[in-house]
């Protein structure tokens, strides 16, 4: 609670109030003031001083004046006349109302001086930038006059080497026609007006007309001698080699660096810690021989001895592609066709990215997953491979009847014909 | 600010738009009048020639041929004739008097397919020897004709049996510095770049810079070989020290980046050959400097020489159009005019100032 300062004191003439609030001490800058028309508020912790003026009076006239222990109020009278006291009695709910009205005014008032405040601010940032503008602009004027100055000055110059080329054609042609009247001309055309004038040995008009003196031989022009026509010859090129057979700009090369890169490691990649090892003769243990074992015994018809090789392959070395594919090939012809299934999808899985140079091993595991998926009825995921294997290789014939009658047997869902 | 105006710039002094697509454009010699090439919407082959007459281009003659017209070179001509040398889509190759062009001086159906570059060597009073004419073909084969002789090369230097071809987008003449040298270099669209001496017959040189080769130039055809710039896909050109040849390692080269896509062209200044420009296919133009090493010759660990490249400053860029400028052409008479033509079926006549003083 504050404490509320009674030993004011107050003196008034005709059109002003005085209200001297002695300051007990507060410093200065501690002084909090609020004054509306009818209401004053003086308050430095922990005292404060209210007034309800008894009239109103001009709060933009009025000044205070804070300093030397005391401050001193000159309200300016509204209405000049003498003030009975300087209080008028109000209520308690009346006070509040009062109160709570200054504080509304005096919010008003710092709104509008913010808002003041904001809009000078943005009048002065556009003047900056006005100027900053203006002088840039005068900047970039001066740079285009400078350079079509260098134009002008430019076309001048070239304007004038045309001149003086004309001109001097133009002499050289009087000249001519001054001379040669009776010697035949080179077939100039007379609109080829700009020649060099140091060239031409050809014409040779002033010392031949000199030695004639009919003046009726006619002046052929003396061909210049050029060196025989060269001896023919042929050279044979060959073009830059490259791994793949594209100019950069349509290689793949990254993926193909990636395909290269994968086989070499499925030729290194061999697990070696198999109990069996030991009993495997030195051709048993390299893949690849056991790969070309496995092809011979499928030619030969032994399907089970070729997927016994290509197991023991595959054992020794899981990256192999071939070894699954052929393996899915033996499994076709077993008729074990879930397996087929499994170990295309494996060669597959094996043959990404998919470039060029593995084109040929996809097509035969799509088309060989195809056909398991196929007599297994399942024949819309037997039309997907297909499909891959025509994206693979769209010229292929036997791959397209095959395709269309699969999707004939999905949309026509007539009994399946052995594909 | 003064040190910036003191660069070369690079200024569009006229532009002007076509009706066709312009293909190729070059300066008559002597002249204040250049031709441009290319081909009509209806298919068929035009040549213009402008004159440039009070800072604006006069058409002076058209020409309409019945097929479009991809190239062209006055370098094989002399300089009272001034025949144009062109070669078309479907492989002929026609050497036109420009003042009589129903008919060509010299005809022949050169390759299979479209002829995508051409350059004559012999003519215009530069340089010693027979005037002769190189064609590159997308058939992969380049051919070297001499005017006096009908229907077949001179010169034919073409893939080995059962070998692939690969497309031959640009050749060039270099190193005709007396009558009997010439060197012909033609880049493919694998990025091999050859070279090959017409007077030993056989291929000189060979590298492959890994993107396709638009455009090589030697930096002057008659004297002895002194710098090759070979531009490709891919913002990338390579500029070659040819004075000295390393058994193994082939010449010595320096390479840029820039213009962030296709360099579609490279062409020398004809007063100073180590000034050339190039142009791009974001329609920019780069002006470069080749700054040579402080010494040309190095040896290598087997006591052989080698080359050393120098380096290659940026004088000025601009960006005057959007799509790609496909030819440039500097003008022989006067220094720092050139023509350009892009693909937005316009020409644009260039100043490029101060050159003499870089």
């Amino acid at each position: 609670m504050p404490l509320i300062v009674r030993d004011h004191s107050w003196t008034q003439n005709q059109n002003t109030v005085y209200i001297s609030v002695p300051l007990k001490g507060a410093k200065t800058t501690n002084v909090h003031v609020i004054c509306t028309d009818e209401y004053l508020k003086v308050s430095f912790p922990p005292f404060l001083f209210e007034v309800f003026l008894f009239e109103p009076i001009n709060e933009e006239k009025s000044e205070a004046r804070i300093g030397d222990g005391v401050a001193v109020f000159t309200l300016q009278k509204r209405r000049d006349e003498h003030w009975e006291q300087l209080f008028t009695n109000i209520d308690k709910e009346k006070q509040k109302q009062v109160r709570e009205r200054a504080i509304l005014k005096v919010q008003e008032k710092e709104a509008e001086k913010s808002k003041a405040k904001a809009s000078r601010i943005q009048q002065e940032k556009k003047y900056a930038l006005e100027t900053m503008m203006k002088l840039e602009n005068e900047e970039r004027d001066r740079i285009q006059k400078i350079k079509d100055e260098e134009c002008a000055r430019a076309s001048a110059e070239m304007d004038f080497w045309r001149e003086t080329q004309r001109k001097t054609a133009e002499e050289k042609e009087n000249r001519q026609r001054l001379q040669g009247s009776g010697g035949k001309r080179d077939n100039k055309p007379v609109h080829q007006k700009t020649e060099r004038v140091n060239v031409t040995p050809a014409i040779t008009p002033l010392h031949n007309n000199s030695n004639t003196t009919s003046g009726q031989r006619s002046i052929k022009p003396k061909p210049k001698d050029l060196p025989v026509p060269r001896s023919a010859g042929c050279i044979k090129i060959s073009f830059t080699p490259r791994v793949f057979p594209t100019a950069l700009r349509e290689s793949r090369v990254p993926e193909e660096e990636e395909w290269l890169k994968k086989q070499a490691e499925a030729r290194r990649a061999v697990d070696t810690d198999l109990a069996e090892l030991e009993d495997l003769s030195e051709e048993e243990r390299n893949p690849d021989w056991l790969k070309e074992k496995g092809d011979k015994l499928f030619m030969a018809g032994n399907f089970q001895a070729a997927v016994n090789a290509y197991n023991l392959g595959i054992k020794l070395n899981r990256k192999i592609p071939a070894l699954f594919s052929n393996r899915a090939a033996c499994h076709l012809k077993l008729r074990n066709l879930h397996k087929a299934i499994e170990d295309s999808s494996q060669a597959l899985e094996l043959l990404t990215p998919a470039v060029a140079a593995n084109a040929a091993a996809r097509l035969k595991a799509h088309v060989r997953r195809g056909t398991a998926f196929c007599e297994l009825q399942l024949y819309v995921e037997g039309l997907l491979d297909y499909q891959a294997a025509l994206e693979i290789d769209p010229r292929n014939e036997a791959l397209r009847t095959d395709t269309d009658e699969i999707r004939e047997i999905i949309q026509g869902n007539t009994s399946p014909s052995n594909s | 600010m003064s040190a910036a105006l003191e660069k070369p710039q690079i200024i569009a002094h006229i532009q002007k738009s076509l009706n066709y697509t312009v293909f190729e454009s070059r300066w008559i010699p002597c002249s204040a009048k250049f031709v441009c090439m290319g081909n009509f919407a209806r298919g068929t082959g035009v040549m213009q020639i402008y004159e440039i007459q009070h800072g604006e281009l006069k058409l002076v003659k058209e020409i309409e041929k019945p097929k479009p017209i991809k190239c062209g070179t006055f370098g094989a001509s002399s300089l009272q004739h001034r025949h144009l040398a062109t070669g078309d889509f479907d492989g002929n190759l026609n050497v036109w008097n420009l003042e009589a062009p129903e008919c060509p001086v010299y005809s022949v159906k050169a390759h299979k397919e479209i002829i995508n570059g051409v350059d004559g060597v012999g003519g215009l009073g530069i340089g010693d020897g027979a005037p002769e004419i190189l064609t590159g073909s997308r058939d992969g084969t380049v051919k070297v004709w001499d005017s006096r002789q009908k229907d077949t090369p001179v010169v034919n230097m073409e893939p080995m049996e059962g070998e692939g071809k690969r497309d031959c987008w640009t050749v060039a003449f270099g190193h005709a510095f007396n009558d009997q040298d010439r060197c012909v270099c033609a880049g493919y669209d694998n990025g091999d770049i050859k070279l090959f001496d017409l007077r030993n017959m056989s291929l000189r040189w060979e590298t492959n810079i890994k993107n396709g080769v638009c455009s090589v130039e030697f930096d002057r055809k008659d004297i002895n070989m002194n710098k090759l710039v070979a531009t490709s896909l891919e913002g990338k050109f390579h500029v070659f020290d040819m004075r000295t040849q390393h058994p193994s390692k082939g010449f010595a080269s320096v390479t840029e980046k820039a213009h962030k896509s296709t360099v579609w062209q490279v062409r020398h200044l004809p007063q100073n050959r180590d000034i050339f420009m190039t142009a791009g296919g974001a329609g920019n133009l780069h002006l470069w400097k080749y700054e040579y090493p402080a010494q040309r010759t190095k040896k290598d660990s087997d006591e052989v020489d080698m080359g050393v490249a120098g380096s290659v400053n940026l004088l000025q860029n601009v960006t005057l159009s959007t799509q790609p400028i496909s030819s440039l052409d500097w003008s022989p008479d006067k220094q720092g005019l050139c023509v350009a033509s892009s693909f937005d079926q316009s020409v644009r006549v260039l100043i490029v100032t101060k050159l003499n003083t870089v």
